[in-house]
């Protein structure tokens, strides 16, 4: 989810994929609204949502956290 | 003046000596549009002025402190990322990272003075008034560049690592010490002759280091670990690694040295940390997606480039000392509730994406900017 870029985003996401080798799904969220709408503050958030659609961790921008979250998540803990 | 939040409390006087028991100990003073990206800051004290390289801009917006508005826009190379200002010859100093050069701006004037090569990549850089030496972390050249600040002449270039960038310098020790974001190490070098005296291996994505001298100590940033490492420097060594919020990047001393500002790109926050004690005291909220800071010794607010929200945040830290209860961390109040419904631009197709696409899977939503 690419978001508050300031500017024409497609070319920074391509330089983004290129340098570190990304080719999963990429959603542009320009505006960052629904950024906004999740109070995201800062990049990297990851948001970890469960098969219902619930939201079941947030932030986790350490591997630690998100292993964790990830864990969890599948009642591995 | 763009955006004042006051959150002063009634029960909580500004200024020295304060209260720490205040549900804020932090008060905000300004958050100032500039231009795209912002990153680094530099203060000129005496004219009351702040230079912010936008590096999106490719120029350094100029903020007047005392009117919180900004009164001018001065071009740069390509990518200012870092920023630098030597009080006695008046000179400003940007490391344009896509210009492979570091461009030198009148305080006074203004104008564009000159601009000087440098290594591939420019990303840090840090001045040093009493040796007379701007010290630039070349990323890509994995080198480091020193310039005499009077002559503006190049009088090293010596061997780095992948990502140099961030650099400190302990004038007791004569020791500088570049920070390599990709090697996730630090060189240290003696500051008169340049030759490498030690090396640390660091955590992952080292990326900005403040020196506390008479301890002896360099506190050092490891932004994907999400950790500042606090380092010996007599011994050159880690001693202890010091957990911040979410994804820290800047980080700068205070000046009475008994606590660093860490930004927190992740959280949108300041960590406050205790130099002694290595405990986290406090988080101040500023813009989305922090990265440089620094003090305005004029009045010890604390400036903050807000990459993600485009902004420069001037904020007050009223803690005393450190507080009696630890910090927590805010939980978010998603946590348990449903994902609300999206539609959105797939990059690599050009069609919309919603979350029924991925309905009754597990997945991440991870929120990055390029910058």
């Amino acid at each position: 989810m690419d978001i508050w870029e300031g500017t024409e985003p497609r070319p920074e996401v391509e330089r983004f994929c290129d340098m570190w080798g990304i080719k999963g799904p990429i959603l542009l969220d320009p505006d960052g609204e629904l950024a906004g709408t999740l109070g995201v503050r800062g990049v990297p958030t990851n948001v970890v949502v469960d098969s219902d659609g619930t939201i079941r961790a947030f932030g986790a921008a350490r591997l630690d956290e998100l292993e964790h979250a990830i864990n969890e998540l599948y009642g591995r803990t | 003046m763009a955006a004042t939040d006051e959150r002063d409390d009634a029960a909580f006087p500004v200024g020295a000596a304060c209260r720490i028991d205040s549900r804020s100990p932090w008060r905000q003073i300004a958050e100032i549009p500039v231009g795209l990206d912002p990153e680094g800051i530099a203060v000129d004290v005496e004219r009351r002025r702040a230079f912010v390289a936008c590096s999106r801009s490719d120029f350094v917006s100029v903020v007047d402190l005392d009117g919180h508005e900004v009164v001018a826009e001065i071009p740069t190379g390509a990518e200012p990322i870092d920023i630098g200002l030597d009080e006695q010859t008046g000179r400003v100093f940007t490391a344009d990272a896509h210009s492979d050069q570091v461009t030198i701006i009148d305080s006074a004037t203004l104008e564009v003075e000159t601009a000087l090569p440098v290594g591939g990549y420019p990303s840090g850089l840090t001045h040093v008034p009493d040796f007379r030496r701007l010290y630039v972390g070349n990323s890509l050249g994995s080198t480091m560049s020193v310039i005499d600040l009077d002559t503006l002449e190049t009088v090293a270039t010596v061997d780095a690592e992948p990502g140099a960038g961030a650099i400190g310098v302990d004038p007791t020790r004569r020791l500088a010490i570049c920070v390599n974001f990709v090697a996730a190490s630090a060189n240290f070098y003696d500051a008169d002759s340049f030759e490498q005296v030690g090396r640390l291996e660091l955590g992952t994505g080292t990326c900005a280091i403040g020196i506390v001298p008479e301890r002896g100590e360099a506190f050092i940033v490891n932004s994907i670990a999400g950790t500042v490492s606090r380092v010996d420097l007599d011994a050159i060594e880690v001693v202890e690694e010091i957990r911040t919020g979410q994804a820290p990047v800047g980080l700068t001393v205070a000046p009475a040295h008994d606590r660093v500002y860490v930004t927190n790109r992740g959280a949108g926050s300041v960590s406050v940390l205790g130099v002694a004690d290595g405990v986290e005291w406090s988080q101040i909220p500023v813009g989305n997606g922090p990265g440089g800071v620094v003090v305005d010794q004029h009045d010890g607010r604390i400036l903050v480039a807000n990459a993600g929200s485009q902004t420069l945040s001037i904020v007050e830290d009223l803690l005393a000392a450190r507080p009696p209860a630890p910090v927590d961390e805010p939980t978010s109040p998603w946590i348990g509730r449903k994902l609300p419904e999206f539609g959105l631009e797939d990059y690599w197709t050009g069609g919309q994406r919603t979350n029924r696409d991925w309905s009754e899977k597990k997945y991440i939503l991870n929120f990055f900017a390029s910058w």
